[in-house]
C-alpha cells in the first residue's frame, strides 16, 4: 500500500456499494430514482420523496397508536362464561409466570420496547432535521435507529396473533379488541416508516447540521 | 470496470456508508462515530462461532418441550415438531405449513445458506455470484421470522388462563429457541458479503494488492 497515487484519490467523488466493494462515479440521484450496483445488483441509493417529512408524520400517527395497542386488550376469549383478554405486556408475563425469564426479556424488547425507541429515534431525528435545527446526539440517534431496525418484532408478533386466533377458534369464541386495531395501524406506521426513510439524505443532513 | 474501492484506496463505513480514505482505517468516521475498517472484523471466524452455537442450541430446541397445553387437567408438554403434528390432527393444514415454516424450514435453510456463503469465502465457490447476494439478502431478511413460534407461546400463554378448564404455560425448550434465533441473526450481521467479492476478483486475477 505504498503507491502514491492511492492517497490522491479524493474519496468523496466515488460512491463505494457496501455489498460487494465496486468502486462508482458519484452522481446526482433525482427524487423518487433508485441506484442499483451494476455489479450485485443491490440497491445503493434509494431516493424519496419528502423522506423526512414522511417519517416524521409517520412517527407522529406510530406514537399516537403506540398507546392504545400496548394499553387495550389484543384478543379476548370467551368460553363457558369465562373470559381472558391478552394485551402485548401480559404476553410477556405469561412467558415470566412460566419461568422463561430469558424469553420474556426478548418478547419485552422486541415488541414494546424497541418499536417504541424507533419511534422516539424517529420523531426526534425528523424534527430537528426538518426544522434544519443543530441538536446534540443526531448522529447518535440515527446510527442507534438504524441498529435497532431489524430487532423490532411487531409484524411478528401479529402473524403469531393470527396462528394463536386459528389455533382457539374451535375450541372458544375469540374476538378481537381496540389493542388489535390499533396494533394493526402501528405495523403499517412503522413498516412505511422504514420504507420512506432515505438513509443517505438523513446522514448528508445530519453531516451539515454538525458542521455548523 | 471491476475494481474493488479497498484496491484505489477508499473504505467506507459500515453504518452510513460514507467514502473515507484507506489510512482512515481504525479510526473513528467522521459522519457517525463508527469505527472505520477494511472489511468487517473477523467476520468469517464470528459468523462460524455464532453458526455453530445457534445450531446447537438448535438440538435442544426441538427436543426439549416449548409449550403444554392442559384441558380439564390433561395435557402433555409438546416439542416444536409435536405442536405442527397436532395442528395436522385438527384439520389445521395451512397454519401446520406456517408453523412448520416459519419453526423448522426456516432455521435449516438459514444455517445452510450461511454455510455455503462462508464456504464460498474460504474454498472460492465463486461461481452465481449474484445468487449468492440474493441468498444472502433472503438469510438475512427470513431470520427474524422464525420467532413467529416464540410469540405463539407468549400469546396462548397469557390469554388461555382459564384455571383448571384449560392452560397453557410455556417451557424450556422455547428459550433454546430463541437464543438460536438470535444467534443466527447475528451471524448473518457478522458476514462480510465483501469477501465473496474479493475471493471472486482474486480469482479472476484482479485484485493484485488487496490489503487485508
Amino acid at each position: 500500500m505504498s503507491n502514491k497515487e492511492i492517497t490522491s484519490i479524493q474519496p468523496d467523488k466515488f460512491w463505494v456499494c457496501p455489498e460487494c466493494d465496486l468502486l462508482l462515479n458519484r452522481c446526482a440521484i433525482p427524487d423518487k430514482h433508485e441506484a442499483h450496483c451494476s455489479r450485485c445488483g443491490s440497491t445503493l441509493i434509494s431516493s424519496k420523496h419528502h423522506s423526512i417529512e414522511w417519517t416524521l408524520a409517520l412517527a407522529i400517527a406510530g406514537l399516537i397508536l403506540f398507546f392504545p395497542a400496548n394499553l387495550f386488550p389484543i384478543l379476548t376469549l370467551k368460553t363457558l362464561g369465562l373470559s381472558q383478554s391478552e394485551t402485548i405486556f401480559s404476553s410477556v408475563k405469561a412467558l415470566y409466570d412460566s419461568n422463561l425469564l430469558m424469553v420474556a426479556a426478548l418478547v419485552l424488547m422486541a415488541a414494546i420496547i424497541i418499536p417504541l425507541m424507533k419511534i422516539l429515534l424517529m420523531l426526534y431525528l425528523s424534527t430537528c432535521l426538518l426544522l434544519h435545527k443543530p441538536a446534540p446526539m443526531l448522529a447518535w440517534a440515527m446510527r442507534s435507529y438504524q441498529q435497532l431496525d431489524s430487532w423490532g418484532m411487531l409484524e411478528i408478533y401479529m402473524l403469531g396473533i393470527l396462528v394463536s386466533i386459528v389455533k382457539l377458534i374451535d375450541v372458544a369464541d375469540v374476538t378481537p379488541g381496540v389493542g388489535l386495531y390499533s396494533l394493526t395501524g402501528l405495523i403499517i406506521a412503522t413498516l412505511l416508516s422504514s420504507t420512506q426513510l432515505d438513509p443517505h439524505r438523513f446522514w448528508r443532513r445530519i453531516e451539515q447540521l454538525e458542521k455548523r | 470496470m471491476q475494481h474493488s474501492a479497498l484496491t484505489q484506496g477508499i473504505i467506507i463505513c459500515h453504518r452510513c456508508a460514507k467514502t473515507a480514505g484507506i489510512q482512515q482505517d481504525g479510526e473513528t468516521c467522521p459522519r457517525c462515530g463508527t469505527r472505520l475498517h477494511r472489511r468487517k472484523l473477523h467476520s468469517v471466524a464470528y459468523t462460524w462461532a455464532l453458526l455453530l452455537a445457534s445450531m446447537i442450541m438448535l438440538i435442544p430446541a426441538n427436543i426439549l418441550p416449548i409449550m403444554t397445553f392442559k384441558a380439564l387437567g390433561k395435557g402433555d408438554p409438546a416439542t416444536i415438531m409435536q405442536g405442527v403434528l397436532q395442528l395436522v390432527d385438527h384439520g389445521l393444514l395451512g397454519i401446520a405449513l406456517v408453523v412448520l415454516t416459519a419453526s423448522i424450514i426456516i432455521p435449516l435453510l438459514k444455517i445452510i445458506g450461511l454455510i455455503i456463503l462462508l464456504l464460498t469465502v474460504q474454498l472460492g465457490w465463486t461461481t452465481n455470484m449474484r445468487q449468492k447476494m440474493l441468498m444472502y439478502h433472503f438469510v438475512e431478511w427470513i431470520g427474524r421470522w422464525s420467532m413467529l413460534d416464540i410469540f405463539v407461546v407468549a400469546i396462548l400463554g397469557a390469554i388461555v388462563q382459564l384455571g383448571s378448564l384449560a392452560s397453557v404455560t410455556g417451557n424450556t425448550g422455547a428459550t433454546a429457541f430463541a437464543v438460536s434465533v438470535i444467534l443466527t441473526m447475528l451471524a448473518a450481521n457478522c458476514f462480510d458479503t465483501r469477501l465473496i467479492w474479493d475471493k471472486h476478483l482474486e480469482k479472476i486475477g484482479y485484485a493484485d494488492h488487496v490489503g487485508r
